[in-house]
């Protein structure tokens, strides 16, 4: 058995270390004032939108600093080796991304890919994969419906055939930067179909006659997502992602193993709100008393969050079934920064609910990572549904 | 990074798992069945092994080299891994017969006892009391003073848990340097006296250890500060270990009842009420899992591991109670009876709650650490 990672992710680990170091550290004091789209991923939708001169500066730093770690062969490295990515595994990317969760700012290593878009085939490939891979088109994804969120198999859009093309009519609720995305990954299905059946995938351009972004949504977190209106959309059998009636599958390796990615974020997030405490109450010796215990247990907690990541990792790297793997990092790690940062709240007090505050800015985003992406009821399914399938012999040793 | 267990380990796992199967939980039936059809009023007698029974099975125990683990290989055992060990214990953990490996720390067998504990003729228990508050031996009631005819210990009186050991290992502080030394005492040891036995909420009991005017010679002195952390830190990851056993009987148990137990024409497995309480134990025995055996593998390649070793005793016994709860509350009557093993478990894993430090002590001393860290 061996725990540490290999020689070569190790080294790649120590550049990513270096970046941290030199790069984003430095930038911190700055990014607490910036906007509350500088949390999480959302910043990288106003490149093309907002005039805002404050959005705009700190989108100066984040494309600079993409630049430099492009420069330090940190790109492309969870891309297949086909698309001239490093194609390293699971772990290794937990690994770095455990290095970047040191520093708040934002930043993420690129350029991320919709998983399901390696189903691309002919001229799909030129038109939406390679532009996604080289970061030149953005894509949204279009599951969720009006009726139908954590329940997917209960969507009513559909996507009628006539000829070469599908006619689709609905509405999709929530995909995250379709107001900035070039496509989106919609999903519709046949008419006559109910359930998991018929169930498709599309491409569809932004600007396609039928297809119109109505509105973007504000959220607690500063997420924007937007509400989506097919009427009549005419899309061509071409624009089909995998097989026609093919699409509850895509649907459910969407994400793939970049689920594991929200586990080791979390942990990192709810260590540096624990840091923060940890500054506050450093000259707080009676407080520091009340407390202390309580830092203690959820760094325990996070510790046993950070190896159900790195396990659940390793099993997709040995391309085991990771379903309930995932289930189990989703589950752990939102709740567990929900109430790491509901404890730091209670230590900081009323000054820390200031809408600038750092605590503020991840309590409001924590509350919605217990939603996104299958909430934590789903997640609980999933594993007791596993549990059920597979008995007590499913948490045996590999 | 490659979390599959070696051929080797794989192998003492199975060992340890069809011994578990064929020798314990085969006798569980016999062990939990009440002799009387009426029992008189009062407290129910406290359970124990047939003698003859026990002797038996630490022979046959003894012939696959799951009795006594730490024996090193001059005196023909095979030295297991700390890894090795977290796999045996958790499998003994399944079974609520009380039978499990001894543990006795490694440098015992570097001293004149070596042979009688490797031989089973000695039996040696921890006099560790004053580390089940805050899961280490800081300041101690007990205090020596070394002369050149031996060690003279200061009148002191603790608690210890195996009443029956023929020898204790007996922590105090020197006088003036406050060195910790580690004292080998025999039973029968002048000045020592065992009295006051009385049973504890478990099956197993509590004595009294008393020193009136002891004095012992200089090489019992067997240890210091890092011997006396790292048979703590042994304890607490066999106490983790075990629990790891326990839950998954729990777990598994608990399964198998859901599935076949049907309640208002629906079995309890449909129910999200049962349904939820495994999916949050499944995590909790799973994240405890694998922290023991990370904190184990640590052990093996010399990385610091005391700290862990606390932390995973706190989080397996902390959730393998919780699925002793579970286990009784989805078995219903039948949960809390003694004719099955969940309520033996559920007094069990309270009490190792309790032992090798407290929970709120050892996440206080994180929380220190922590706040000392830069």
């Amino acid at each position: 058995m061996e725990f540490r990672i290999s020689s070569e992710e190790e080294s790649l680990r120590k550049i990513v270390e270096e970046f941290v170091r030199d790069e984003l550290v430095r930038l911190e004091a700055e990014f607490t004032h910036a906007p509350d789209i500088f949390e999480g991923s959302r910043w990288k939708s106003r490149v093309k939108t907002s005039q805002d001169p404050d959005i705009q500066r700190y989108l100066g730093i984040m494309l600079e600093l993409e630049k430099k770690a492009e420069a330090k062969g940190l790109w492309r490295l969870d891309v297949p080796k086909e698309y001239g990515g490093a194609e390293i595994g699971n772990v290794a990317m937990i690994a770095l991304t455990e290095e970047l969760e040191k520093s708040s700012i934002p930043f993420e290593l690129g350029n991320h890919v919709s998983n399901i878009l390696y189903n691309c085939k002919g001229e799909q490939i030129d038109k939406y994969l390679w532009p996604c891979i080289r970061g030149e088109k953005t894509s949204a994804f279009g599951l969720s419906e009006p009726a139908s969120g954590a329940d997917p198999s209960m969507m009513q859009t559909t996507a009628a055939p006539d000829g070469d093309y599908f006619v689709i009519n609905g509405t999709k609720m929530f995909p995250t930067f379709a107001d900035v995305a070039d496509f989106v990954q919609l999903f519709a299905r046949l008419p006559g179909t109910t359930g998991r059946e018929g169930v498709t995938c599309f491409i569809v351009d932004t600007g396609t006659p039928g297809y119109r972004v109505v509105r973007s949504i504000a959220t607690i977190a500063g997420t924007e997502p937007c509400e989506l209106v097919f009427e009549d959309c005419r899309v061509h059998k071409s624009q089909v992602l995998g097989e026609v009636g093919n699409g509850w599958a895509l649907n459910q390796s969407w994400l793939g193993n970049r689920r594991f990615q929200v586990g080791i974020r979390a942990h990192g997030k709810a260590r540096r709100v624990l840091r923060i405490v940890r500054d506050l109450l450093r000259y707080e010796a009676k407080d520091a008393e009340k407390f202390l215990g309580r830092i203690g247990y959820f760094l325990g907690e996070l510790e046993a969050l950070r190896l159900l990541t790195y396990l659940g990792a390793w099993k997709a790297d040995q391309k085991l079934d990771v379903r309930a793997e995932a289930a189990n990092v989703k589950l752990l790690g939102t709740e567990l920064l929900h109430q790491v940062v509901d404890f730091a709240l209670e230590v900081a007090g009323p000054a820390a609910m200031r809408k600038h505050h750092v605590l503020a800015r991840v309590f409001r985003h924590a509350r919605a990572t217990r939603i996104v992406e299958g909430p934590s009821e789903i997640q609980r399914h999933i594993i007791q549904r596993a549990l059920f399938r597979d008995g007590a012999a499913s948490l045996e040793l590999p | 990074m490659d979390l599959k267990l070696t051929e080797e380990e794989r192998l003492i796992k199975g060992t340890a798992a069809q011994f578990v199967d064929r020798e314990l939980i085969a006798r569980e039936g016999a062990y939990l069945r009440q002799a009387e059809p009426f029992l008189p009023p009062g407290d129910p007698a406290r359970r124990d092994l047939d003698p003859a029974v026990r002797a038996e099975l630490v022979q046959r125990a003894g012939q696959v080299g799951l009795w006594i683990l730490e024996l090193p290989e001059r005196f023909g055992g095979s030295g297991p891994s700390a890894l090795a060990r977290v796999l045996i214990h958790r499998e003994f953990g399944r079974s609520v017969l009380p039978f499990k490996p001894v543990s006795i720390p490694e440098f015992m067998f570097e001293t004149k006892y070596g042979q009688g504990l490797s031989d089973g003729t000695l039996s040696l228990a921890l006099a560790f009391d004053e580390a089940h508050k805050t899961g280490g031996l800081g300041p101690l009631q007990t205090l020596y003073r070394q002369e050149p005819d031996g060690c003279i210990l200061r009148d002191s009186s603790i608690s210890v848990s195996n009443a029956k050991a023929d020898m204790f290992l007996f922590p105090a502080r020197e006088q003036g340097t406050e060195r910790l030394g580690l004292f080998a005492i025999e039973r029968d040891a002048p000045g020592l006296t065992v009295s006051d036995e009385v049973d504890l909420t478990t099956d197993g009991t509590v004595a009294r250890l008393t020193l009136r005017q002891c004095k012992i010679p200089n090489e019992q002195l067997v240890g210091y500060e890092y011997e006396a952390g790292a048979a703590i830190a042994t304890e607490q990851l066999n106490i983790a270990a075990r629990c790891l056993g326990i839950a998954m009987r729990c777990l598994a148990s608990s399964i198998e009842h859901a599935r076949n137990r049907v309640t208002f024409g629906r079995r309890l497995a449909e129910r999200q009420a049962i349904q939820w309480m495994l999916a949050d134990l499944s995590i909790a025995l799973r994240t405890a899992t694998w922290q023991t055996i990370e904190t184990a593998w640590r052990a093996d390649q010399n990385v610091p591991y005391f700290d862990e070793a606390g932390l995973v005793k706190k989080r397996a016994a902390k959730m393998a109670f919780q699925a002793a709860d579970t286990a009784i509350q989805i078995h219903g009557g039948y949960g809390v009876s003694k004719e099955l093993p969940f309520e033996a478990f559920y007094r069990e894993t309270r009490l190792m709650r309790l032992l090798f430090g407290r929970e709120e002590e050892l996440d206080r001393a994180v929380g220190e650490r922590f706040l000392a860290s830069v």
